[in-house]
């Protein structure tokens, strides 16, 4: 019951996930990685990314500061962002991702830093819904485990 | 998937698991999320997060690894360069990955080599196949090798086929014929090498395109365009070629067809024929060469070589070749020591390269010879219309200064120099124009380079012909060898040989007074030179009729008046004997001091060669015993007889020899009218002169091959 309740919450938060458009299926292609040899694959590629894509975000707002018309530099950056983001199926980051870049083709300074914050409120809020997931998905697995290994 | 455990103990390196990948991602999500994958696939996974240390790995760990999955957009060094730098070292399978999927993006990575672009986010699905980059790889490189053959094959085939198209009634049989004897006679090996290029550059298009007959006409129409625009005469070319020399053919489809303004001729129609004799004159200058034949036919280089010493002398009109040749160059032939056939083809006429790849075929000597002699019988021209046919290597009364040089026989290539069509239809005739004969023979003809004719220089040392590579290859002075050659060679093109039809004849006409008549003394008995007197009908007439003793001994000294014989009719037959062909000449012969043919005598080995238009080179083989017993007299190495190789260069060297002490004596050009032609029996059926040309090739390209570039030739037709 415990077990299924917190199942059935783990459910609806991923279902809304992707409902929403957080994710989209590369996450389950990041799923299918996980195994017995590497239980906690997910959370510790979502969690590496996070910490790398700060450390790229953090590359674009210096570039926005210090080198607000090099576009091209820009793009190399948020390209890297979009890449990773999209490896983890990041979806809503990865889509401002591309409107940053639109914005950089088009050498839009203004519109380069808009998009930007827009880049990291959302991935402030991925980043948010997924530790709440994994945090359940913790308390959830060993039962989970447990319940299967016919508990 | 929860049956790793299940999964890695399933998994003995049965391929592809155990698949070594190195992983190059400067994103450390991307790189986490692809070693997993990879590890998923049960593959052996390397990572690195640098392109710098990706290559560093490799250097250290040749060998070690299958396949590299790299990112396109790294900080430190861009994904393509990497590919690159991979490509060339370690020649691994490469796929690029990246988010990025604009075409143009995707289209570098293959144009960088990357075997596949994968778009991220990768998918399991994607890597799990990724084992058959490898494995194709791995067939395609080892298929490069046999496909050429096969297509060739092909080629052959469809040559053949083809030639029965659109070759002129008088040529198709034979051509077709020597194409199929070509195939007989050539290795497997050869033709790879030869046909691949080819093989490539093959235009299907004559599959497609509506069958034109290529009259004897129609042909000389071309040939005499060609040569206009700077000869681009087949034959030449793949001489030339097969020296090595790069030629720079005027000669595109399109100025070929203007120049012939004939009604009802598609710019197709010429592209095809142009085609097929590009392949002629590939497949005769380019003997057992190395499987990149076509590479050397298309790179046409080696600028070393200094098609000089081949023009000079030449009088060829068209001869771009000729123009092309820096004196110095020239100068520059001698490739010395080799003995090699070198011909010296005077660039000047070296339009019909008819002649200067006969030069060069005879200088290869005894196979050649034989071949060619039996080809000439054989193939008899069919057209008797000799002049075009014939090649006629006259001197032109050209420099033949240009010819001193070398010391070999400069092949003169008048403008008379047939084209050599090696495939189909007219003859043309080939002439070279006898500048002086040098010393040397040296002929280094590559029948593809005719064009060049520069340098033709035949060097066929040792069993093969060595083609010298320097640039001085055509002229070789190396006396030893190309006398023969040159003898033969030198025919000289008359300069009004208007045949320009290689007829693969190579005519060898008396008149070439330059060569004293004790030029062809040596190996060739010199009896009679006379290869034939005059003009190229002459030297056919003569040969037409004349019967050639198969005297293979005797071959020396009549050879160089078979040779003549050549001409037109090229009634050696079978087996071309040197002597057979010599002694026809030597009826025709009409004077003897001009025998200068005597040096053609020489070539009578090289007659074989010339033979060629009669006999299919195929018969060279046989031949070439024959050729080896008359080259044996002439001293040499003959003996081996057995290779054709052997006796070519003994034939060459006889050839030189002859070439040397006739040169010493007269060094002139050979005034037209005495030209000896060698009438490459090219004629009507290249087709011998495809045998006979691919056994002189072979010796040539031996020699030449790397040096040719033939890309020029290609470039021109594609124009």
């Amino acid at each position: 019951m415990e077990y299924s309740s917190l199942h059935r919450q783990l459910a609806t938060m991923k279902k809304s996930f992707f409902d929403q458009g957080f994710l989209d299926e590369q996450f389950f292609q990041i799923e299918e990685l996980q195994d017995d040899v590497s239980p906690n694959f997910v959370e510790e590629v979502v969690t590496l990314f996070f910490k790398d894509s700060l450390r790229l975000m953090g590359n674009i707002d210096h570039a926005l500061e210090k080198f607000p018309q090099d576009f091209d530099r820009l793009d190399s950056l948020i390209h890297q962002l979009k890449g990773s983001a999209s490896s983890i199926g990041a979806a809503k980051m990865k889509n401002e991702c591309t409107v940053f870049r639109d914005f950089c083709d088009k050498e839009n300074q203004e519109g380069c830093i808009r998009s930007f914050q827009k880049v990291k409120k959302e991935h402030a809020c991925l980043r948010q819904k997924l530790e709440n997931y994994f945090q359940l998905l913790r308390q959830v697995g060993p039962v989970a485990k447990a319940t299967r290994s016919g508990n | 998937m929860l049956d790793s455990g299940g999964a890695a103990a399933a998994a003995p390196a049965e391929f592809p698991a155990g698949l070594r990948v190195l992983l190059v991602d400067d994103d450390p999500t991307c790189l986490m999320i692809l070693d997993r994958m990879l590890r998923k696939c049960l593959y052996h996974v390397t990572t690195c997060s640098r392109a710098a240390a990706a290559l560093k790995i490799l250097r250290e760990k040749k060998g070690c690894f299958d396949l590299v999955l790299s990112d396109v957009y790294m900080p430190d060094m861009d994904g393509f360069k990497l590919l690159e730098h991979i490509g060339l070292e370690m020649d691994l399978p490469v796929i690029m990955m990246s988010s990025d999927d604009h075409k143009d993006v995707v289209m570098k990575g293959v144009t960088h080599g990357a075997c596949d672009y994968i778009i991220k986010p990768v998918r399991m699905e994607s890597l799990k196949n990724i084992w058959q980059h490898v494995v194709r790889k791995k067939r395609n490189g080892s298929k490069e090798l046999e496909n050429s053959g096969s297509l060739e094959d092909n080629d052959r085939q469809r040559g053949g086929v083809d030639e029965g198209d659109n070759a002129s009634s008088a040529c198709a049989g034979s051509w077709k014929s020597v194409k199929r004897k070509k195939e007989e006679v050539k290795d497997d090996d050869e033709d790879d090498d030869d046909e691949e290029a080819l093989e490539e550059h093959e235009d299907p298009s004559h599959s497609k395109k509506p069958r034109v007959v290529w009259s004897v006409d129609l042909h000389q129409k071309f040939v005499n365009a060609v040569n206009q625009l700077g000869v681009d005469s087949k034959f030449l070319l793949t001489l030339l070629k097969l020296v090595g020399i790069h030629y720079i053919s005027e000669a595109v489809p399109k100025k070929i067809l203007e120049l012939m303004s004939v009604v009802g001729l598609t710019r197709e129609n010429v592209a095809s024929h142009l085609q097929k004799y590009r392949l002629y004159l590939r497949r005769v200058s380019m003997p057992q060469h190395q499987g990149r034949l076509d590479s050397h036919f298309a790179s046409g280089h080696d600028a070393s070589y200094d098609p000089v010493s081949l023009i000079d002398g030449f009088d060829v009109p068209g001869l771009a070749v000729v123009s092309q040749i820096p004196p110095q160059g020239r100068a520059a032939i001698h490739p010395g020591p080799r003995s090699n056939m070198n011909v010296g083809i005077s660039a000047s006429s070296v339009n019909q390269f008819g002649l200067i790849a006969s030069g060069i075929q005879i200088a290869n000597a005894s196979n050649m010879v034989s071949s060619s002699a039996q080809q000439m019988n054989n193939k008899r021209m069919s057209n008797p219309q000799t002049p075009s046919n014939n090649i006629q290597l006259s001197q032109f009364g050209q420099t033949p200064s240009a010819v001193q040089p070398y010391g070999s026989m400069n092949l003169q290539f008048g403008k008379g120099m047939p084209n050599f069509l090696t495939s189909s239809s007219q003859p043309s005739s080939f002439s070279l124009p006898s500048g002086t004969m040098s010393g040397q023979m040296n002929v280094s003809l590559t029948m593809h380079q005719a064009q060049h004719l520069h340098q033709f220089s035949l060097s066929q040392q040792r069993s093969n012909i060595n083609i010298p590579h320097s640039s001085g290859q055509v002229l070789n002075n190396n006396a030893s060898h190309s006398s023969r050659l040159s003898s033969a060679l030198t025919l000289q093109t008359s300069s009004n040989e208007s045949s320009n039809h290689i007829l693969g004849q190579l005519r060898v006409s008396t008149s070439i007074t330059s060569l004293p008549a004790n030029y062809i003394k040596s190996p060739f008995s010199t009896s009679r030179r006379d290869l034939y007197v005059d003009g190229q009908s002459s030297f056919v007439n003569g040969l037409s009729g004349s019967s050639y003793p198969s005297a293979s001994g005797v071959g020396v000294s009549q050879q160089t008046a078979s040779f003549q014989s050549f001409s037109s009719n090229h009634d050696l037959k079978g087996k071309f004997d040197n002597v057979t062909a010599f002694n026809t000449i030597s009826e025709h012969q009409n004077r003897g001091h001009e025998w200068k043919l005597q040096r053609v005598n020489l070539p009578y080995q090289t007659g074989h060669i010339f033979g060629l238009e009669q006999s299919n080179l195929l018969s060279h083989s046989s031949l070439m015993s024959h050729h080896n017993s008359a080259a044996t007299a002439t001293n040499r190495d003959n003996n081996t007889g057995a290779t054709v190789k052997d006796k070519i260069t003994s034939l060459t060297n006889d050839i030189n020899v002859e070439k040397r002490t006739s040169v010493a004596q007269h060094r002139n050009v050979y005034i037209d009218d005495n030209s000896v032609r060698l009438n490459y029996g090219v004629s009507p059926d290249m087709s011998y002169q495809d045998v006979y040309l691919d056994d002189m090739q072979n010796e040539l390209m031996s020699v030449v091959a790397k040096q040719v570039t033939f890309e020029y030739i290609y470039d021109d037709y594609l124009a």
